[in-house]
């Protein structure tokens, strides 16, 4: 994201309360579109940007995570606390631009009042001033900023409203000879004293009866008529923004009802994930009709040599077999970037602070996993979110328990085989029990942990839940479309290469050293040829040698090497799992991907015992194995470095891994025993 | 005393003071339960905790044990 330059930019931090259009501001200076979320506390990493060239600004601008005040409360908000004073990588900030709501004035002057205090080089820029106008008022800018001592500027990000005016004010703040003057900027809010803070506020209730204004000559209703009506105990307030957004107040009544509000939250959730299924549907079928046709296009033009088994079944074939999956991905991603924008999503927390507090986790730990069905990897970041270390932790520990997307492939491909291909719906149903079951095995791991073993965490700080719950909104379909397309690229980018990888290797470790074998082929079909060929070849291969080591491991699960060598590479990214089993398996050439896999797959037979391979004990199995198996090298990158330590996802890997064995072992067997 | 917790749902209130040998106090007034704000109790989950109070123009969800720090005028 950083250009690169030789001279050190100027350097200008947004800071703000969570939710008061840091992001949104961000986005119009620097000409990104990153994701903008209506919870509280949903940006944790930085993103930094050099300010678009038509502004005529040489300066760098940094989006932060949200914070309330100068004395941290959480690990995000303590790391961007620090980086105010003296970023580890940017340097320190030479201007900071506080976003205050207008909205919320009294709240959010707080934090831009203990800035200015402490000394740093401030300009304010008030946003949400349209929201504010709606109930018939608006800031006096000039007299805040006299008030506050600094810049005051409304603008308003979404439609880049004011934000020349705001540059106009940011140039000279960022001439050289004022910027060596300033003195660096002193920590004094820490463990803040009541006293102290109660003056702030007292300060911030008088300026904000000083600054808002009514708007003469519009058609709003009478407020102060209307604040009667209410019955407004606080005598001193002279406008009614106290009231919280009327709509949300109705919408909350039913979302947030005694009786219905859980039956609503699992109802969306159940949507959420069902969606996943049904709506890809039509989309799969496309990518895979062209994957197939690429891969009997290539081999038919390349004829019977090893590179064309290398493009047709190596590259085309294995890397087709996952990307099938991408537009289950891309919906996931755009449903759960809906959800994020309308504002629900603390309104979920809150619901289910109470469960979750019961075995350990926090109504705080619902957003992180949540978005662990995405991906693992920004999921663990987002439980920084969470103040109390025990819960943030436990929290890390079992979101690799939520089912990613990069199991979908696996998923859906294995419940493909169980359910008839007529049935989207109950395909759609079998998933969502794999989900559910993910989730209910996730909070029982959670409360063993947390019941048996205080050695696996032992932090112990006070447990709070103190969260906003923000105004709903209708999300912006073209920035949630937006961003999930971005999401699936990056999501290729990542993903790609190693899948493209280890498909090539997983390709040649099948088809060498005996890679034209001796067959008597003699009064054999040309596809009975084939096959036999492509078995003799898999049997004397270098993956049947390795296959041989593991063969122990897999025999009490029903299963052979074959599969063993694919759970093998599963471990660095689940879904290689589906192009490994493409390629030791697939032997026809049809048109169709996904069902020539399918068919070869009713067509294996275990080596050892001659039994079909994939049976419904089998393929139950599988599935248990890859709900609870930690599979994936970034996700235990990112949990030691949030943890600190290699313990946590040591832990996670043997704990897990070991849960997936002796479970699937445990399924096989039993549905062995049931007659399936 | 009352406190927030004992709020019914639609009840108003003035904050008179919170208490400061509460853990969670600090962010309390932080996030602007102060002396003298108006509150209502709006909400709550279907568990009765955390309650969701109206203040200062906003919906702020707290646990029932945190909204025993506020005290009630
Ligand atoms: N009505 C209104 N909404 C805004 C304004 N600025 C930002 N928003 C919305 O407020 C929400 C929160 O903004 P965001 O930039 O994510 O806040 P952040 O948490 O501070 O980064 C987004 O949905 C924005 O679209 C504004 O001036 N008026
Ligand atoms: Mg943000």
């Amino acid at each position: 994201m950083k250009t690169a330059s030789l001279v050190k930019l100027h350097l200008i931090t947004l800071v703000g309360p969570p939710n008061s259009g840091k992001t949104t501001l961000f986005n119009q200076l620097s000409g990104k579109n990153f994701k903008t979320v209506n919870y509280p506390g949903s940006t944790v990493e930085y993103s930094t940007c050099k300010i678009q060239s038509k502004f005529g600004i040489d300066a760098d601008v940094l989006d932060s995570p949200g914070i309330i005040s100068l004395n941290p409360n959480s690990p995000d908000e303590e790391v961007s606390i620090n980086s105010l004073y003296n970023h580890p990588e940017f340097g320190s900030p030479h201007l900071l631009v506080a976003t205050v709501d207008a909205s919320q004035i009294s709240r959010h002057l707080l934090l831009a009042k203990q800035l200015i205090e402490s000394g740093f080089n401030v300009i304010v820029a008030l946003t949400m001033n349209d929201i504010l106008a709606k109930r018939g008022f608006e800031v006096d800018e000039n007299k805040l900023g006299e008030e506050l001592g600094c810049g005051v500027i409304k603008v308003d990000g979404r439609s880049g409203r004011g934000i020349d005016k705001l540059l106009s004010c940011v140039k000279p703040k960022l001439n050289d000879d004022e910027i060596k003057e300033r003195n660096s900027p002193h920590k004094v809010f820490e463990n803040i004293s009541k006293e102290k803070l109660l003056g702030i506020y007292k300060e911030i209730e008088r300026i904000e009866k000083n600054v808002i204004v009514e708007i003469k000559n519009i058609n709003a209703p009478n407020l102060l008529q209307a604040n009667e009506k209410l019955k407004i105990l606080n005598p001193t307030l002279k406008y009614g923004s106290n009231r919280p957004d009327e709509l949300t107040l109705k919408i909350d009544k039913y979302l947030l009802s005694r009786r219905w509000g859980l039956v609503f939250f699992f109802l969306i959730m159940a949507f959420t994930f069902t969606s996943i299924f049904w709506l890809a549907n039509p989309f799969m079928e496309l990518v895979d009709e062209l994957f197939g046709y690429l891969s009997t296009t290539a081999a038919g033009f390349l004829g019977h040599t090893w590179y064309s088994d290398l493009i047709a079944d190596g590259i085309i074939s294995g890397t087709g077999s996952v990307l099938v999956f991408l537009p289950q991905i891309l919906i996931l991603f755009l449903i759960l970037g809906l959800l994020e924008d309308t504002g629900y999503l603390a309104r979920g927390a809150m619901l289910i602070d109470k469960p979750l507090s019961k075995i350990g986790l926090n109504g705080k730990s619902f957003v992180p996993m949540l978005s662990g069905f995405a991906c693992a990897i920004p999921a663990i970041l987002a439980a920084r979110t969470i103040s109390n270390r025990r819960e943030r932790l436990l929290t890390i520990f079992i979101i690799p328990l939520m089912s990613c997307s990069a199991r979908l492939p696996v998923y859906a491909l294995l419940i493909a085989f169980l359910t008839p291909p007529d049935k989207a719906w109950l395909a759609g149903i079998a998933l969502a029990v794999v989900y559910i079951s993910s989730i209910i095995g996730s909070l029982i791991v959670a409360a063993f942990i947390n019941k048996f073993n205080k050695k696996i965490i032992n932090a112990v700080d006070s447990s709070s839940f103190i969260l906003e719950l923000p105004a709903y909104r209708v999300p912006k379909i073209k920035n949630v479309i937006r961003n999930s397309f971005e999401n699936a690229k990056q999501y290729i980018y990542r993903a790609g290469p190693i899948i493209l990888v280890l498909s090539i290797a997983i390709w040649f470790l099948t088809y060498f050293p005996n890679h034209s074998p001796e067959v008597n082929t003699t009064g054999l079909s040309h596809e009975e040829a084939v096959h036999l060929i492509k078995a003799e070849r898999l049997s004397t291969s270098y993956a049947s040698d390795l296959g041989k080591i593991i063969q122990p491991v897999m025999s009490p699960l029903g299963m052979d090497w074959r599969i063993g060598v694919s759970l093998i590479a599963a471990f660095a990214a689940r879904e290689v799992f589906v192009s490994s089993l493409a390629m030791i398996f697939k032997v026809t050439d049809e048109d169709n991907l996904q069902s020539s896999i399918l068919f070869a797959m009713k067509d294996a037979v275990n080596e050892e015992t001659g039994k079909p391979l994939f049976t419904v004990p089998t393929i139950v199995g599988l599935i248990v194995f890859f709900i609870f198996a930690m599979q994936c090298l970034s996700t235990v990158a990112v949990s030691k470095k949030e943890t600190g330590g290699w313990r946590i996802p040591i832990l996670q890997i043997i704990i897990f891994t070991s849960i997936a064995y002796v479970f699937s072992l445990i399924t096989v067997n039993l549905l062995n025993l049931a007659g399936f | 005393m009352k406190t927030a917790s004992e709020l019914n749902f639609g009840e108003r209130a003035i904050i008179s003071d919170v208490d400061n040998s509460h853990p969670s106090f600090r962010r309390i007034l932080e996030i602007g339960f102060t002396p003298g704000q108006e509150i209502e109790l709006v909400n709550s989950s279907s568990f009765n905790d955390p309650l969701a109070f109206a203040l200062r123009g906003t919906l702020i969800a707290i646990r029932k044990h945190e909204a025993d720090c506020i005290i009630l005028s």
